[in-house]
């Protein structure tokens, strides 16, 4: 069935690399006074060959033996699934809190969700945004 | 301490030795951060006669009490040394993701003291600092000794959790003009800091922090940070800022050249008929993959570029509006392929960009004129001469044939062929791109500026061409040295606190609201009175230091073209620079002597 939901949209192209997404996550998150981006639920991944910014929000964990790492080809240009997985994996060390080690996983933060990082992105890059998309029956968690 | 971190990491490169030290809060609050802290650090440590190049000189790399926090454009970092191409004291700026990975890491400062035996690499993940051997990365350009370690660092994703900083082939040799590049194409440019990192065989600098920067109240930081992005998008920053992202910094190339004061044909004129070629406009239009930003920064100014042209072919960063004028304009070369070009090429062997197309210019006049033999370079180097341009900056980065002499800088080169005058610098370091003819004030800003000409200790250009905040007639003297000093003084604690100087030169922040920053951010107690005046100490104290080095006032001048040929065309026609009367003007605002030296009034005021 067809249902609509409010999703943080990302155009890579705009994106120019500044991470005020994560210093705006970690703010919103962090409990003590102090800015840490590793406490953000969204990193940007900076290509520094391509000159490409990845901006990744962070999904559930996973420990289970990856499948989907590859490469896709697109306009010939060639990009790296694992660099826009959105999964907090033993593989990359990021989206861990410090200290705990707990996995992060984006909660759309505020109520009803307005989430920090696209409020404070300068390049729109970032979109939270009404979409009509195709979901199960199953209810989502 | 809030803001600040409180630590700074001392390394002894001699005996593979380091320690960990506390920073006096004191201290801290009154020489605000990087650029004034590192530097009274050298003052104190460093014999201002010492040969920069030997192991007795000392190489700083400093954050501010803003730097990582994420306020606006606050990623950068300093390199603070004595400077090998002339004496002065150097502090070099650059931005990127460097400076805030080193404060996570836990340091407001890393000193590195004497020379390692052999070259050597340092990496920092938090509390572990360990020296690796560099023997293998020497030799190699900056962006492949990044690749290279983080290689080494184990799989791609541990690799990419770490910032590098490093020299390229030109630092290792000790050119004079050499940078310290870091995320591969940021440079800490200028002063030839990169030469003093070669002669202490350190290849590069790696880091890697998961700590926090403490701040006094997270609620009101945060909205802080976000009424520093809302002015961004605000009206007051709407010509300067929003034609950052669009234009790069190159759109000055339009605005400079109409007022008649970009640099043509090494400073013999200010207007370049070929402007447009070389603009932001063009860049946009023709060879710009994308905008890149450094880190909290909403500007943008950073281009990724590729070129197609077969003959210089490749892909990177820049180049920005200074290379693109002195490499262009002033070398008289109105194609963008070999300016961008040389520009990579200066970002992997690790050089200077203002410098270089200095220096290539100087040797393209030297040539023109019949001073300088075309058996000496191998090639003819005219004005115009893209190739010899792209030649010259990789012989130069390698001190290959005549790039042996332009490596010692382009005082050097000049004297070198009997024309001294013809190198266009001051304190032996090249003009930035701005003719001081038809912009008075910029002409005082070089003169006294205590690292050598530089458009970064005072920006006139913001408000005598841009008019940022408020407008002056460029071409008029008239209480110029009263604007010039405000500026220096208001720089020295922009550059302290770890901000992008864009923030003042394009988003229109003042001296207010640096305060605010600094107060939320530290809460040390800041005040409008004790910021200025922690300015105004970082200028004096830097002078001090350059006055027993051995600078006079002798050196507080400009070429003599700038002095006895007036402009032959556009609107500054006729001008020549009234320096001989804005300088002892100024000395006395600074409350100096008439030799430029401060007076002990003005010393103990200021606590020096």
């Amino acid at each position: 069935m067809k249902q609509k939901v409010r999703k943080i949209l990302i155009d890579f192209d705009k994106c120019t690399g500044c991470r005020h997404c994560e210093t705006a996550c970690a703010l919103a998150h962090i409990t003590e006074d102090s800015v840490n981006p590793r406490f953000s639920r969204i990193k940007v991944f900076v290509d520094l060959e391509k000159g490409n910014n990845y901006p990744v929000i962070s999904g559930p964990y996973t420990d289970a033996k990856c499948t989907s790492r590859g490469y896709v080809t697109i306009k010939g240009e060639t990009f790296d699934t694992c660099t826009i997985c959105r999964a907090a994996c033993p593989e990359k060390p990021f989206f861990f809190e410090p200290g705990t080690e707990v996995p992060l996983k984006c909660d759309l933060c505020g109520e009803p969700p307005d989430p920090n990082c696209v409020k404070w992105c300068t390049s729109d890059a970032l979109k939270f945004e009404e979409v009509e998309e195709e979901v199960d029956d199953v209810v989502n968690e | 301490m809030n803001g600040w971190i409180g630590k700074i990491l001392r390394v002894d490169l001699s005996n593979s030795s380091f320690a960990v030290e506390d920073l006096d809060p004191d201290l801290a609050k009154d020489y605000v951060g990087g650029r004034g802290l590192a530097e009274k650090y050298l003052v104190d440590e460093v014999d201002p006669t010492v040969d920069p190049l030997s192991e007795d000189n000392k190489l700083i790399f400093a954050t501010g009490p803003l730097t990582g926090t994420g306020l606006i454009a606050s990623g950068r970092y300093m390199v603070i040394t004595k400077s090998p191409l002339n004496n002065c004291i150097a502090c070099s700026n650059s931005g990127g993701y460097f400076g805030p990975e080193m404060k996570y890491a836990g340091y407001d400062m890393i000193i590195f003291e004497g020379k390692a035996p052999e070259p050597v690499y340092l990496m920092i993940k938090d509390d572990v600092v360990e020296f690796k051997s560099a023997v293998d990365l020497w030799g190699k350009p900056t962006d492949e000794t990044e690749d290279l370690i983080r290689a080494e660092i184990g799989s791609r994703w541990k690799g990419r959790e770490f910032r590098i900083a490093s020299i390229g082939p030109a630092g290792e040799r000790l050119c004079r003009i050499a940078c310290v590049i870091n995320d591969k194409s940021r440079a800490a440019g200028r002063s030839g800091v990169g030469a003093v990192m070669g002669s202490k065989n350190l290849k590069a600098l790696v880091v890697m922090g998961t700590k926090g920067i403490p701040v006094p109240d997270r609620n009101k930081f945060r909205e802080l940070v976000k009424a520093s992005i809302d002015k961004n998008r605000s009206d007051v920053a709407k010509v300067t800022a929003q034609a950052l992202p669009i234009f790069g910094t190159s759109v000055l190339v339009n605005i400079i050249n109409e007022s008649g004061i970009l640099c043509t044909n090494n400073f013999q004129t200010g207007v370049f008929p070929d402007a447009m070629k070389i603009s932001g406009e063009n860049i946009k239009d023709t060879i710009l993959k994308r905008n890149k930003g450094c880190f909290a920064c909403p500007m943008a100014c950073g281009r990724a570029t590729i070129i197609k042209d077969k003959k210089f072919a490749g892909e990177g960063e820049g180049p920005e509006y200074e290379t693109v004028a002195l490499m262009g304009a002033s070398c008289g070369i109105n194609d963008l392929a070999p300016i961008t070009k040389a520009n990579y090429i200066c970002n992997q062997l690790g050089m200077d960009t203002i410098d270089t197309g200095n220096i290539v210019a100087c040797l393209m006049e030297l040539y023109e004129k019949g001073y300088l033999p075309e058996k000496d370079i191998g090639f003819k180097a005219n004005f115009g001469n893209g190739e010899a341009l792209v030649k010259l900056t990789t012989m130069m980065g390698l001190r290959e044939g005549i790039g042996d002499v332009m490596a010692e800088g382009g005082y050097a080169l000049a004297e070198k062929y009997g024309h001294p005058e013809l190198f266009m610098g001051v304190k032996k370091q090249g003009l930035p791109a701005y003719d001081p003819r038809g912009v008075q004030g910029m002409g005082l800003s070089y003169a006294t500026s205590n690292r050598g000409a530089c458009h970064v200790r005072s920006y006139g250009i913001a408000v005598e061409i841009l008019g940022v905040n408020q407008k002056l007639d460029p071409l008029t003297s008239d209480g110029k040295h009263q604007v010039i000093k405000a500026f220096q003084d208001l720089t020295g604690v922009v550059d302290s606190s770890g901000l992008c100087l864009f923030v003042v030169l394009a988003e229109g922040f003042g001296v207010n609201d640096m305060v605010d920053m600094l107060e939320i951010c530290t809460g040390a107690g800041y005040t409008a009175e004790n910021v200025l005046l922690a300015g105004e100490r970082i200028w004096n104290m830097e002078r001090l230091f350059n006055l027993k080095a051995g600078i006079t006032k002798a050196d507080d001048t400009l070429p003599p073209r700038f002095l006895k040929e007036p402009m032959p065309e556009g609107p500054a026609k006729g001008l020549v620079s009234n320096l001989d009367k804005m300088l002892p003007l100024y000395y006395e605002i600074r409350g100096w002597n008439a030799d430029g030296v401060p007076t002990p009034a003005k010393l103990s005021e200021l606590g020096l």
